[in-house]
């Protein structure tokens, strides 16, 4: 029984969640702690094309999800194997690529899953995995042009063209505005980072994207945009926890994982690491 | 033009030459012609198109086989595909010349001996790392033309090879796999043009039916099925679609869906193309009002240049994932005494349509499953559904609590539908069609918490629950004159594979239990079975070989059901995978 520090707790939590499915009985194909370290690599998947937190720069995986990364395995001592995936049509279809069956083409399974959400009902949901060590709160924000879009309430939003990742959140909740007041002023991208392209450009007035995303693509130009974190009235989560994820027998790994993640957030690491990319850290809330 | 013309030379002598040595015999060094496509639903000594037949009938002529013989049909040999990857096998052979042509999950496709099973060659497309298809790594089969076999593959590519060889002519991009693009289906190919739908209505891509040189892979013309979205003709945009903005708000057209996932049907008569499309997108109907065309319809195009001639569509304003994908059978309809050019389809609503084929008018729709909740009925005069307003999932961004679940409505059928890709077949001897449907609807409702790529989102919620406790699958004969089912087969899990019908009174199935199957056509009476070892997904074919009457199937348990199917799912979850090619065949004497 180890030593219930405030750590342990926070990275455990999900763990024993799904405490009675590990026991079940299932053949232990993960690799723990042990093989980890005997292997002197761990395996870690990212999403691919998703700046600033895992993408290719010249070629070179990078991002805050990857330095992040590198760092929980200096910690345990062993190499980083960080593999980009290409997102599902739901989490939950990642995390069983990711962590749990593995993918149908073959290639290895990853220990550990970076940008998970953390969140109770979603793992009791996915009970193959483990979500644990929650490293950022994520959520919405407006990005504007000031001279154009003058205020960031949602509710008073002028008739001028908005940029959105097309099916997300965003998305729906501009869509069902008002009766459907902005409609057709929607500009419907493919990401969050071509809706910014739009805004930088002129041709959009305001971004409405998770705020991470939309700091790293302002860049240098975050001067002449604000950037505003909304709340989305009506719409389910406009903030939520990101953690990783692994299977649901590896639990010893994510104790040692969740201990380098809360060491990283306490001694400012992380959020040193969200700055080098443009974007800010906001520490997930202690208690779920 | 030369060419063309030298190689109808050389393709019409070696016929005349195989004529005289083997009867009727099409083989020849030249390879099937666009001339045999055309012909090919009559040709029994090959099956060149997937459909058998461009009209997609899968109907033989042969009657060698019949409810007396069948029972004489015994296995001649099996060919396994190997390797550790199996998965779903849905193909369709292709046979021509002693040689079946099949395609395997993974996009993998064989030539074997049709008479010993003995491989002659086999490509193993290679996959590019992390693509993500929405549903199970199947391939429904190739197209032949002259030298060359044809398929498309998981990446979104389509590959030519030599047909004796299996080395790789060609290899075009049909789209972009990393923005979630896929294909499935078996290509098809009217006169020397090769002509493909895509994949990826799962991830905001517009439905695109494509033509190209079947010689060069080179593109001919593009023509989006979502209207306001531009076509192509020889490389210059050509018409748009509809009329922009007529039943879409805003730039969603733009991603609006309509996948034409399941490929197209070709009728030689009226000279259209017909292609199902699929859902359109975002999800939520709410959140774009309008009837979204062309979305779940089927359209009638012109091979020549792209064009569409008509639309049917048969969910307008779809809010249930009915997409309108499946085939479009070309059939004459005997009614009063006159001849009707029709076309039927099943569609994954629940209902059969019998549609005027030169003019897109709607003749009959019925129910072919027991239980329709979205709709009361079909309209005849409008051709629009009466929907039942309150089963419709609602809309979004209704002060849901976080971790409510939205509300909640039952469906029927489920969004796996009453029918999903596996081909039905009509017998122009029994005027009746044979329709693989399922018995299932789905609980559906907002999703309040769940993520995508990292990010909160609001998705669907769906629970798959079958509505009988003793069979899911349902083979139906419909009289396509009156919409009544004249006789039904049971079958415990769903059924998931293609039908084929004879002129000797049978018809062929295969079930999830592993089972080939065969009925008596025109009283369902089952006449024979046989055990292949794994789920039978594919469609069978039947052809005459040495003046023998063959039957081959590919087995191999898979497709969405295990991946989608709910508690569905755990039924089937102890059927095992495969991998393999049965041969059958009726001994002489």
């Amino acid at each position: 029984m180890p030593v219930l520090t405030r750590r342990r707790l926070l990275s455990g939590l999900a763990v024993a969640a799904a405490a009675p499915l590990a026991l079940a009985g299932r053949p232990s194909l993960a690799r723990p702690l042990d093989d980890v370290a005997a292997r002197g690599r761990l395996r870690v998947a990212v999403y691919r094309d998703f700046p600033p937190f895992s993408f290719r720069k010249d070629g070179v995986l990078t991002g805050i999800d990857v330095d992040v990364a590198d760092l929980i395995a200096k910690k345990l001592g062993v190499r980083l194997d960080c593999a980009d995936q290409m997102a599902g049509e739901t989490v939950s279809d990642d995390l069983r690529v990711a962590v749990w069956r593995g993918s149908l083409f073959g290639g290895e399974i990853a220990d550990i899953m970076m940008h998970a959400p953390y969140d109770k009902e979603y793992g009791l949901r996915n009970p193959e995995a483990v979500l644990f060590a929650p490293y950022h709160q994520e959520g919405f924000a407006l990005a504007r042009n000031p001279a154009r879009v003058p205020s960031a309430m949602l509710a008073t939003l002028p008739d001028e063209p908005i940029a959105v990742e097309r099916d997300s959140v965003p998305d729906f909740f501009l869509l069902g505005l008002q009766g459907g007041r902005l409609r057709n002023r929607l500009i419907h991208c493919r990401t969050p980072e071509a809706a910014m392209e739009k805004l930088l450009s002129g041709e959009a007035s305001a971004v409405l994207a998770p705020q991470s995303q939309i700091e790293a693509a302002l860049g240098p130009r975050a001067a002449e945009f604000p950037v505003t974190s909304v709340i989305l009235p009506g719409m389910m989560a406009s903030r939520w926890n990101i953690g990783l994820a692994t299977k649901e027998n590896a639990r010893d790994l994510a104790y040692a994982v969740g201990d380098a993640i809360t060491a990283m957030i306490e001694d400012g690491t992380m959020a040193a690491i969200f700055r080098r990319y443009g974007a800010t850290h906001t520490p997930p809330p202690l208690v779920d | 033009m030369k060419r063309l013309v030298s190689k109808r030379l050389v393709s019409t002598f070696a016929l005349a030459v195989a004529m005289t040595a083997a009867g009727m015999t099409a083989a020849s060094a030249g390879g099937p012609t666009s001339e045999d496509l055309l012909k090919s639903a009559t040709t029994t000594d090959s099956v060149l198109t997937y459909g058998m037949g461009p009209q997609a009938q899968r109907f033989s002529p042969l009657t060698d086989l019949n409810p007396d013989t069948v029972k004489k049909l015994v296995p001649v040999w099996s060919f396994s595909f190997g390797g550790e990857k199996q998965r779903g096998q849905e193909a369709q052979p292709i046979i021509y010349d002693g040689t079946i042509y099949v395609t395997g999950s993974y996009s993998r496709l064989y030539a074997v001996d049709a008479r010993t099973g003995h491989k002659k060659w086999q490509y193993d497309h290679r996959l590019p790392d992390g693509i993500m298809p929405c549903c199970d790594v199947v391939n429904r089969g190739a197209a032949i033309l002259g030298d060359k076999i044809y398929f498309a593959t998981l990446d979104a590519r389509l590959v030519a090879l030599n047909r004796e060889t299996g080395k790789v002519i060609w290899n075009k991009k049909l789209a972009e796999y990393k923005e979630g693009a896929s294909n499935t289906a078996a290509p098809m190919i009217v006169d020397g043009k090769i002509i493909t739908g895509n994949s990826g209505g799962e991830f905001g891509v517009v439905g695109m039916v494509e033509a190209r040189d079947a010689e060069t892979g080179e593109l001919i013309w593009q023509r989006p099925t979502v209207e306001g979205n531009m076509g192509t003709l020889k490389g210059k945009d050509s018409t748009v679609t509809g009329t922009l903005n007529a039943s879409w708000p805003g730039d969603l057209y733009k991603t609006g869906g309509g996948a034409t996932w399941l490929g197209g049907t070709y009728d030689p008569e009226t000279k259209s193309l017909f292609f199902g499309t699929g859902n359109p997108a975002p999800w939520n109907s709410h959140l774009r009002p309008g009837d979204n065309l062309y979305t779940a319809s089927t359209l009638a195009i012109n091979p020549d240049n792209g064009e569409i001639k008509w639309h049917y569509q048969t969910t307008p304003h779809d809010g249930w994932d009915f997409d309108g994908v499946n085939e479009f059978v070309s059939f004459d309809l005997k009614k009063d005494g006159k001849i009707i050019k029709a076309g039927g389809k099943a569609d994954r609503n629940g209902f059969f349509y019998v549609i005027d084929r030169t003019t897109g008018k709607l003749i009959n729709a019925s129910p072919f499953v027991s239980k329709i909740t979205w709709a009361k009925e079909i309209d005849l005069k409008t051709g629009r559904p009466v929907y039942n307003d309150d089963n419709r999932p609602g809309a979004p961004a209704e002060g849901e609590a976080h971790g409510a679940k939205g509300k909640s409505v039952f469906a029927a059928p489920a969004f796996l539908g009453a029918k999903n890709w596996m081909p039905m077949a009509y017998n122009p001897q029994t005027d009746l069609f044979y329709v693989p449907a399922n018995e299932w609807g789905m609980d559906i409702w907002n999703e309040a918490i769940t993520y995508k790529k990292g990010a909160a989102y609001l998705g669907a919620g769906f629970t798959i629950k079958p509505l009988y406790d003793d069979y899911i699958g349902a083979l139906r004969a419909i009289d396509p004159k009156t919409g009544k089912i004249v006789w039904e087969y049971k079958n415990p899990a769903p059924l998931w594979g293609g039908v084929l019908t004879t002129a000797g009174n049978l018809v062929f199935t295969g079930t999830p239990e592993g089972f080939l199957k065969a009925f008596e056509a025109k009283t369902g009476k089952e006449v024979w079975k046989f055990q292949t070892g794994s789920g039978v997904v594919g469609s069978p074919v039947t052809w005459t070989m040495d003046g023998e009457q063959y039957v081959a199937v590919v087995s191999g348990w898979g497709g969405a059901v295990p991946l989608w199917g709910g508690d569905v799912a755990k039924l089937v979850k102890d059927i095992n995978q495969g991998g393999s090619l049965w041969v059958f065949k009726l001994p002489k004497a």
